[in-house]
């Protein structure tokens, strides 16, 4: 296996919500070299996968699109956070945090043993 | 929540497809001109940075793919095309969809209105709070009849003593003179306990109803009117309560108007105009004795509980035996229609079938004229099942199309098939295209159009692939198995038609069996109505007869009037006495049943029974003479075998008349045509030893010269000339009381013949088709086979015999099935045995007639053809 992994199934939407949260309005392509580059490019994004899973997420009502025109003045189609984008963002946020709390207390060899 | 949100999104997204591929394409697009130039900074070449980008997002098509997956529903967008293509086809065949259409609207639209009426009899529960909660609770005395009422001593004891029920009601109908200032008229009441409306959650339009003192003896007399009867009678009088009226020579005060429309819901379909409290002591002393019982369970406790308990509590029989019955209130209503709407509900599913098996065997032909179609897109790729999916969503197209002209026809239809079939209905709510009706309109719909699609589109998704391609599309023969189940289906056809015919022509011959029967007199140009003496006003029997003899010397005398009488019953009235217990001198007392009957002396030559014996009844037969009595045959032959019964005595109410002394025989009647006669015996009501047999009322007998109807007028004013507050009813003429008792057979057997004829109907024009195709297909065989020198004679009587086998296979195969299958009607039939030969014979030469002249035409066309064109058509 190469060093970059792959998006782990379910991850995805949850990266995308916290990068429009994080960047505002972007289109597909931000996201996607934004979640590479938050993950120090540890993380490849099949690319094709982004936007069916940008479709879901619009189609749940968690973002919202419209066309617009990037930094390099090129047409393209923006995300956002929507209302219930952000709140969905906390209660997975949540999630995550107690789980990765409970995972830490199990794997103890972690660097911030106390 | 939000998974609905996305599919509501999704099924959106089924429109606007092609904007939506653009606008996707775009996003794509930019997305790789972005990724692009950043490739180009790190200082690759446009193209392998393109190359690169490309691999990046796994491909254009395939990102594509799986975008245009998630953001629709395939499966409907599938079916959506299928569904445009199913509609170009059948535009493209107008007159092969019409005939589809319309032959399934036929079967569709029977069978629901037929279900629509079964819904409403038998599944749509009453109209009232826990409708399950509701029993019918009545007593049977052993064989004497079916269990209808209750005694009022088994109510009372009920009504105190039951814990497993949280009400009882009982009611009964009655019929009383109603005395207005101006005149008197005959209405229909009805009887109730102050607890019957109560259970059934009935509240007043005005006033209030019975209060719960008020059906105690010697509570005040109410009277609560229907809707109806306040609105024709007082004109609406909104002010009613407190007015009053007289009943039977007893006045009543006006407490209350019912609902508009609330009709008990009744077995025999009573409509009462009024309502009065029924009065029953705590001891179940009251004026009448029986009852029509209802019961509302507590909750939670089962009929089985109720039975049980209502059985302990019921009074010992004095003799014979008592039988509990405890049924849920619905079923008791419905009890008598449940039959003959179940035999109409399966008559009219042969009907459907029918119509299916001749849609199948159209598609098949359709098949045949689509089959280089069908090669073609299987050539192109179409899988089996993907085919099959598309004829099935045509044919299930087509059956939906004939479900909504059924529905139409149903609707239209429902009223007048309700009204046709009243004889046989009890009393109930409208009858309503519900949602039960709607949701088995379209199952029916769905399930008709896989069951005829099935066939025909295995058929087609397994034809042969090359044979079509190459050209020979007009083979010397039609593929064999296509051939095999065309024939399998006409069969069906047929057969499914002779059980049909066969369950009509049974009724038939018994409806014509039961009308032939000779009924013992000369039903025609006879008047009869009935007079109910109010008994405050005609106390005695000897002022009763005063005023029918008064009734019979004035009507009597009316010109175009023969003769006039007096009876206590009539044949079809409905209404006889009977006595057991009799005896015959130096014999034994007998337990048979007798009926008894008082009449004016010229009551036999009024009615038409001729005198078989011995003398009629004279005028001198009266007060102080030896108490005659006249016998029917079967009377004679019953208790005196033998022996000639003129001059001999019996006696029955000894302290009363003395002997009775046989003075003459008349010849049997039946009380109804289906039933045999009973022993009867007659009285003179001149003879006052006599006349305690008269009730209250007695039957008016009238013959007339010309048409007994133009008499009523006439008859009626000569009655109020005699008492003007003692109104004649039920005024209807003999052969009318003789339709109305055969009406409900009359309707079992026009309703089912008129399936029957559908049926016929359709399978004729099914073998026609199958006959006249398989002659077009064979055309060329056919002309070879002149060219070698068969005559025009050879080939009609082969097309013919072609033809006929299929139908003789039919036939027999129907045969086979009818003589198991109308078992299931034997209890509506008389005189004729299930498998009445006769009858049976009829069938087959109306099938076979019918089906010859089915296939004479296109056999005929066979024989025209011109051996040389035929050939020269290759």
């Amino acid at each position: 296996m190469s060093e970059t992994a792959n998006v782990w199934q379910g991850t995805l939407a949850l990266m995308v919500l916290k990068t429009l949260e994080t960047l505002g309005p972007l289109h597909g392509y931000g996201i996607a070299r934004r979640i590479e580059q938050t993950s120090g490019d540890l993380l490849s994004v099949n690319y094709g996968t982004l936007y069916p899973a940008l479709l879901k997420l619009e189609q749940e009502g968690y973002i919202a699109s419209a066309w617009g025109l990037s930094e390099n003045n090129r047409k393209a189609r923006f995300y956002r956070l929507t209302r219930a984008g952000t709140k969905q963002l906390r209660k997975e946020e949540h999630g995550w945090e107690q789980a990765t709390a409970i995972m830490s207390r199990f794997l103890p060899a972690a660097k911030e043993t106390p | 929540m939000r998974r609905l949100r996305a599919w509501c999104v999704r099924l959106w997204s089924v429109f606007g497809k092609d904007r939506r591929d653009r606008e996707f394409a775009e996003e794509l697009e930019s997305h790789l001109q972005m990724h692009c130039e950043d490739a180009q900074r790190t200082g690759m070449t446009p193209a392998e940075a393109r190359r690169q980008a490309l691999i990046k997002l796994g491909g254009l098509a395939p990102v594509e793919e799986i975008y245009r997956e998630r953001r629709g529903v395939p499966w409907l967008e599938t079916l959506a095309r299928d569904l445009g293509y199913a509609i170009r086809m059948m535009r493209r065949a107008p007159g092969f969809t019409a005939t589809v259409v319309v032959t399934l609207g036929l079967g569709i639209g029977t069978t629901t209105a037929i279900f629509s009426v079964v819904n409403a009899v038998l599944l749509r529960p009453l109209p009232y709070p826990e409708p399950h909660r509701l029993v019918y609770i009545a007593i049977g005395f052993g064989d004497r009849g079916s269990a209808i009422f209750a005694p009022t001593t088994d109510y009372a004891a009920w009504k105190s003593r039951s814990q497993t029920l949280s009400r009882i009601a009982g009611y009964t109908g009655f019929e009383a003179n109603l005395t207005a200032a101006t005149q008197a008229e005959r209405v229909k009441a009805g009887a109730a306990t102050a607890s019957l409306f109560p259970l059934l959650a009935v509240q007043p339009a005005l006033g209030r109803i019975f209060l719960s003192d008020e059906d105690r003896p010697g509570g005040a007399p109410t009277v609560v009117l229907s809707h109806a009867f306040w609105k024709s009678r007082f004109g609406g009088d909104a002010a009613i309560s407190g007015k009053s009226l007289t009943l039977d020579g007893t006045l009543h005060t006006i407490v209350g108007v019912l609902p508009a429309g609330f009709q008990l819901p009744d077995r025999y379909a009573t409509d009462y105009d009024l309502w009065v409290p029924l009065a029953i002591g705590d001891n179940g002393r009251s004026r009448r004795s029986i009852l029509q019982t209802v019961g509302r369970l507590k909750p939670g406790v089962s009929i089985e509980r109720a039975r049980a308990e209502l059985a302990t509590l019921m009074q010992p029989p004095r003799r014979g035996k008592k039988i509990l019955v405890v049924a849920e209130w619905q079923e008791q209503i419905s009890s008598g229609a449940r039959r003959s709407l179940l035999i109409f509900l399966s008559a009219v599913g042969f009907v459907l079938l029918v119509a299916c098996v001749n849609v199948a065997n159209l598609l098949l032909f359709r098949a045949a004229a689509r089959e280089k179609e069908m090669a073609v897109r299987r050539a192109l790729g179409a899988g089996r099942a993907r085919i099959l999916r598309q004829l099935l969503t045509e044919s299930v197209l087509l059956a939906l199309l004939g479900g909504v002209v059924g529905l139409g026809l149903a609707s239209a239809g429902k009223n007048l098939l309700v009204a046709f079939i009243a004889p046989n209905l009890p009393a109930m709510e409208p009858v309503h295209l519900d949602l039960r009706v709607l949701a088995f309109n379209l199952g029916l719909a769905l399930v008709t159009g896989i069951a005829f699609g099935l066939a025909p589109a295995l058929e087609a998704s397994r034809g042969e692939l090359n044979e079509p391609l190459k050209g020979a599309g007009r083979g010397a023969t039609d593929g064999r198995s296509r051939h095999r189940l065309r024939n399998l289906l006409v069969v069906g056809e047929i057969a499914a038609v002779v059980v049909l015919l066969s369950g009509a022509g049974l009724l038939f011959h018994s409806f014509l069996r039961i009308r032939g029967v000779d009924p013992g007199f000369q039903p025609d140009r006879i008047l009869t109505l009935n007079v109910a003496l109010t008994p405050s006003k005609y106390p005695t029997p000897r002022e009763k007869t005063a005023f029918f003899q008064q009734v019979v010397q004035k009507v009597g005398t009316l010109p175009g009037v023969q003769a006039a009488s007096a009876s206590t019953s009539l044949p079809l009235a409905g209404y006889s006495m009977s006595i057991s217990g009799l005896t015959v001198e130096g014999k034994p007392e007998t337990e048979r049943l007798v009926l008894v009957a008082l009449v004016s002396p010229n009551y036999f030559h009024t009615v038409g029974i001729p005198m078989v014996r011995g003398r009629a009844f004279g005028d001198s037969d009266r007060s102080g003479s030896t108490v005659v009595a006249m016998v029917n045959e079967t009377f004679a032959r019953t208790f005196f075998p033998g022996e000639d019964c003129l001059g001999k005595r019996i006696e029955q109410w000894k302290p009363k008349t003395g002997w009775i002394t046989i003075v003459g025989v008349v010849r049997d009647i039946r009380p109804a045509p289906e039933e045999e006669p009973l022993p009867e015996m007659y009285f003179s009501y001149l003879q006052p030893e006599a006349a305690f047999l008269m009730g209250s009322n007695m039957y008016v007998a009238v013959r007339a010269a010309g048409n007994p109807k133009s008499l009523a007028a006439a008859v009626r004013s000569q009655i109020a000339g005699v008492d003007n507050s003692q109104p004649p009813f039920d005024i209807t003429t003999l052969e009318e009381r003789r339709a109305k008792h055969l009406a409900p057979r009359r309707v079992n057997m026009l309703l089912i013949a008129s399936f029957a004829a559908l049926a016929l109907a359709i399978g004729l024009i099914g073998i026609y088709g199958v006959v006249s195709c398989s002659v077009r297909r064979r055309t060329h065989e056919i002309g070879i086979r002149m060219a070698l020198g068969a005559d025009q004679g050879r080939i009609l009587s082969m097309v013919l015999g072609n033809g006929m086998k299929l139908i003789g296979t039919g036939v027999v195969v129907g045969l086979l099935a009818s003589s198991a299958l109308t078992r299931l009607i034997a209890s509506e039939l008389w005189g004729v045995s299930t498998t009445d030969p006769w009858t049976f014979a009829a069938v087959v030469t109306l099938l076979c007639a019918t089906g010859l002249a089915a296939c004479l035409l296109p056999a005929r066309g066979a024989a025209r053809v011109d051996p040389t064109r035929a050939l020269r058509d290759e």
